[in-house]
């Protein structure tokens, strides 16, 4: 018996960093649905789901997972009912297997007065975590296994003493010895089976702890006084990672966030190109000299996403000026921005629409964002971003958590591309569930984007819309209950 | 003088009739049996369980069964009250008195209990295992195998006492656990023994580990003349029930990835023809009985290696033919997460001994281990047949 220790060891979540659960908003035919699913922290294990609705004549709502891609993806096991909250008739949840470690998808299937509608919510499910075992049941496994032990040898001593003496009769010295020294000799074979055991059990604990995600190592170097460089390597995760299999999301196979330490007061949006076999270069702009931590958004060809981390040392760097997607803020720094007002260039302002309830950890919302002019009106001139009205990074000061978000969720854009592929090859209408942001003519100057806090503490949150073919960042710091 | 008569007769039945808690461990060991093959049909078919399955409802039947008949027994025993106090049949353990088989059997009652939480606790850490040995699931195994083996026990102290139509009614119940025991062990080795590793020489090593030990010993302490066949054929029987019966019954995959599609309960393997060696050992146990127990586990070791491997290798080519795909010999029936690649649905064998070399080598260790395993089915007889209480 081992590993008597409480609590959970270091968790590390697939597709962010600290942020294990999927968000997504997005419709499932004509009804509109807020999923946010809990991947299971085992695998083999148990996914939680919640859906929620704005819409009030819904029926029926069916959930069932598949791998996203490949064989796995073409029969989907029987689905379950998710069960209506009654206190909340828009509200369903309900809990799904995921039997392998990958990429998989949950698909949602919604009934109601309008039909039928399906909407699938690309998951990556890694092992994450080593359970310790609790006190109490290891006192009582403990117990349990010292009877059992000590049992052993009373049966093979009482066996030997009496079992084969006529009904009756008492057992004598000679049978007493022979059943002590057969007791000896038990007790010796038992202590070899509770080493054996003990070490079977370390094996398979030191089997399973290779199976706990751990992401590609990302080693950041300057060269040339300008160049980035990010040079992937594996991690050692038991899973065959590839190093160069990534597709592109929104156009661009990395995106990188590179935040200033520890003000968090400089922030950069890049994209590095791929120039080798793992190997990821960027002519960085102008950056003053400091210590930088970067996050890496990528995804594998099966769906699977990555961020990768790493920190540096730069010094200053006379740089090139922006181009293409690439963008930069400069915002207050951290504990200075507050959680309700940014400013912004020519004095605009971006108004966190927060209401006056705390932050709760755990409680997936909309958080919505609302872009006015120097005279508090709203904006106008607002335009797409790489595809999206917004992009958001929520990122804890201690930079243990970090979450690129975007208005339609938390899951990449090259993953919700699959799952699409995923629902079309299963007889669906090609655009079901995900609605492109691009056909939208003229955008509001509002942007929502559904995430839940993973843990209490103070996060920084970026906020990155486009207006006038400028890309401008508001910043936020708020508490995490 | 009829009133007489017809009391003396009563009493007679009375004592020729089974008691009530071996018939009570008789049906422990079948319901744990039926629950583990139906549980594993269950992971099969359906993928996704609870606690509160029929199948583990039917593993657990067998922990309540046994702790019951075995807690009455050693309580009365110890109170001095029943027929085992009375004839003193009993041994004594922390101060209880009660047959020797009850004891053993309740061991296994805390085993299973214990199990349990081990097992919920292993999911909880590690995931489901989704592999049948596990160290929970090794102590459950233990916990069933001890249950069956009490019985085993407590049957043949009873037996070993008894005389005429009781004995011979005692006997078969002892044969027919003994068969309930070689159905454990077989799921123990489940994994290791499917179709396409039949002409591996690590399956003839595995079948070796827990085979010969049971057929040997059971048939050296039964009185019986085919005990060995006997047990077999209460496997076999088993098994092909199952194939038969389980597919009557529909079952989706709750569970992906589902890579086969499944509409009912997928039964296990065919049994293996273990019928055939056990036919052998009963006809060696009967002609050379008498000879040195060393000698006589050579020639069984060697003769069961030797007689399983020549029916079961050319087996093994019909169970992989198209004309195996059958209600009869069920080769057509695949879980849902047997993949269009698995070899059971190319069928195509699984060699991993690349070399004659590697493969005579571990048929050699086959042969060692099924010689060393007869010999301690041999002792282990022995000492069952001189059990008293």
């Amino acid at each position: 018996m081992r590993r008597w220790m409480i609590g959970l060891a270091a968790v590390t979540a697939v597709a962010h960093v600290g942020s294990p659960d999927v968000f997504l908003e997005g419709t499932a035919g004509p009804y509109p649905v807020f999923v946010t699913i809990r991947p299971p922290a085992v695998i083999p294990g148990v996914a939680e789901i919640e859906i929620r609705s704005s819409a009030a004549d819904i029926t029926a709502v069916r959930i069932t997972p598949t791998p996203l891609a490949g064989p796995g993806a073409r029969f989907a096991p029987t689905p379950d009912e998710a069960v209506r909250s009654k206190e909340d008739r828009q509200f369903f949840t309900g809990s799904l297997w995921m039997m392998t470690t990958g990429s998989w998808q949950v698909r949602v299937m919604v009934e109601g007065t309008r039909g039928k509608g399906e909407l699938s919510v690309p998951v990556p499910a890694a092992a994450n975590r080593t359970l310790g075992m609790q006190t109490s049941l290891g006192a009582l496994l403990a117990v349990l296994g010292l009877i059992l032990a000590l049992g052993i040898v009373s049966i093979v001593g009482a066996a030997s003493r009496e079992a084969r003496l006529d009904p009756g009769v008492a057992a004598g010295d000679d049978d007493r010895r022979r059943a002590r020294v057969k007791m000896a000799v038990t007790a010796a074979l038992v202590t070899a089976a509770l080493y054996l055991g003990n070490a079977w059990w370390t094996a398979e604990a030191d089997s399973y702890a290779k199976s706990i995600y751990k992401p590609l190592k990302m080693n950041a170097s300057l060269e040339g006084g300008g160049t980035l460089v990010l040079q992937l390597e594996h991690s050692g995760w038991f899973q065959a990672e590839s190093l160069d299999d990534f597709i592109p999301d929104h156009t661009h196979l990395m995106h990188l966030y590179v935040i200033r330490e520890p003000e968090m007061e400089r922030v950069w949006h890049l994209h590095p190109e791929m120039t080798g076999g793992g190997r990821f270069t960027h002519g960085l702009p102008a950056m003053p000299a400091g210590r930088y931590r970067l996050y890496a958004d990528l995804v594998h060809r099966s769906g699977f996403p990555e961020t990768l981390v790493a920190a540096i040392d730069l010094p200053e760097v006379a740089g090139k000026p922006l181009t293409g997607d690439d963008s930069a803020g400069v915002v207050a720094a951290v504990g200075r921005a507050g959680d309700a007002v940014s400013p912004l260039a020519g004095g605009h302002r971006m108004v966190w629409e927060r209401g006056a309830e705390p932050i709760v950890a755990k409680r997936p919302a909309a958080f919505r964002f609302r872009v006015e002019d120097k005279d508090g009106k709203p904006a106008s001139g607002m335009e797409l971003y790489m595809g999206m009205p917004g992009h958001a990074a929520f990122v804890k000061t201690d930079h243990s958590v970090f979450a690129h978000v975007h208005p339609t969720g938390s899951v990449p854009m090259a993953a919700m591309e699959l799952a699409r592929q995923s629902l079309a090859g299963n007889g669906e209408a090609a655009a079901a569930g995900h609605e492109g942001h691009g056909m939208h003519a003229a955008l509001p100057p509002v942007v929502s984007f559904p995430y839940g806090f993973p843990q209490a503490g103070v996060y920084r949150v970026f906020v990155q819309v486009k207006r006038a073919g400028v890309v401008e960042t508001g910043a936020f710091d708020v508490t995490v209950q | 003088m009829a009133t007489f008569v017809a009391t003396a007769g009563a009493v007679r039945e009375r004592a020729e009739a089974v008691p009530w808690y071996v018939w009570c461990l008789v049906a422990a060991v079948t319901s744990a049996m039926v629950g583990g093959h139906w549980d594993i049909s269950w992971h099969r078919s359906i993928g996704r369980d609870t606690f509160w399955t029929p199948a583990h409802i039917a593993i657990y039947l067998c922990g309540v069964l046994a702790g019951a008949a075995c807690g009455y027994m050693i309580l009365a025993t110890t109170a001095g009250r029943g027929p085992i106090a009375n004839e003193g049949a009993w041994v004594r353990m922390w101060g209880f008195r009660g047959p020797l088989g009850a004891f053993i059997a309740a061991w296994g009652g805390v085993a299973m209990l214990a199990s349990a939480p081990f097992d919920d606790w292993w999911h909880a850490a590690y995931g489901l295992d989704v592999k049948v040995l596990s160290p929970p699931h090794v102590v459950l195994i233990l916990g069933i195998m001890a249950i069956e083996s009490g019985a085993l026990i407590l049957i043949l102290g009873y037996m070993n006492r008894a005389s005429g139509a009781l004995q011979r009614k005692l006997d078969g119940l002892f044969l027919y656990t003994g068969g309930m025991i070689l159905v454990l062990l077989m799921i123990g080795i489940i994994q290791e023994t499917g179709h396409v590793g039949m002409h591996s020489a690590q399956f003839y090593r595995t079948v070796a580990v827990v085979t010969p030990l049971v057929l040997t010993g059971v048939a050296r302490a039964s009185g019986r003349r085919w005990a060995a066949t006997t047990v077999a054929l209460v496997y076999m029987v088993f098994l092909i029930g199952l194939i038969l019966v389980l597919p009557l019954f529909p079952a989706e995959p709750k569970l992906g990835p589902v890579l086969t599609k499944v509409t009912h309960f997928i039964p296990p393997n065919f049994p293996l023809l273990l019928v055939v060696p056990a036919l052998f050992l009963d006809i060696l146990l009967r002609r050379a009985g008498g000879a040195n127990r060393w000698l006589l586990a050579v020639a069984g070791g060697v003769g069961f290696v030797g007689v399983f491997a020549a029916v079961q290798w050319p087996f093994a080519n019909f169970l992989m033919s198209p004309a195996s795909e059958n209600a009869f010999f069920g080769t057509g029936y695949h879980d849902y997460l047997t993949g269009p690649k698995a070899y059971t649905i190319l069928r195509k064998f699984w060699l991993p001994e690349t070399t004659p070399g590697a493969f005579w080598t571990v048929m050699g260790q086959a042969v060692a281990v099924s010689i060393l395993m007869t010999r301690l089915g041999l002792a282990w007889g022995d000492w069952m047949r001189r059990i008293r209480r």
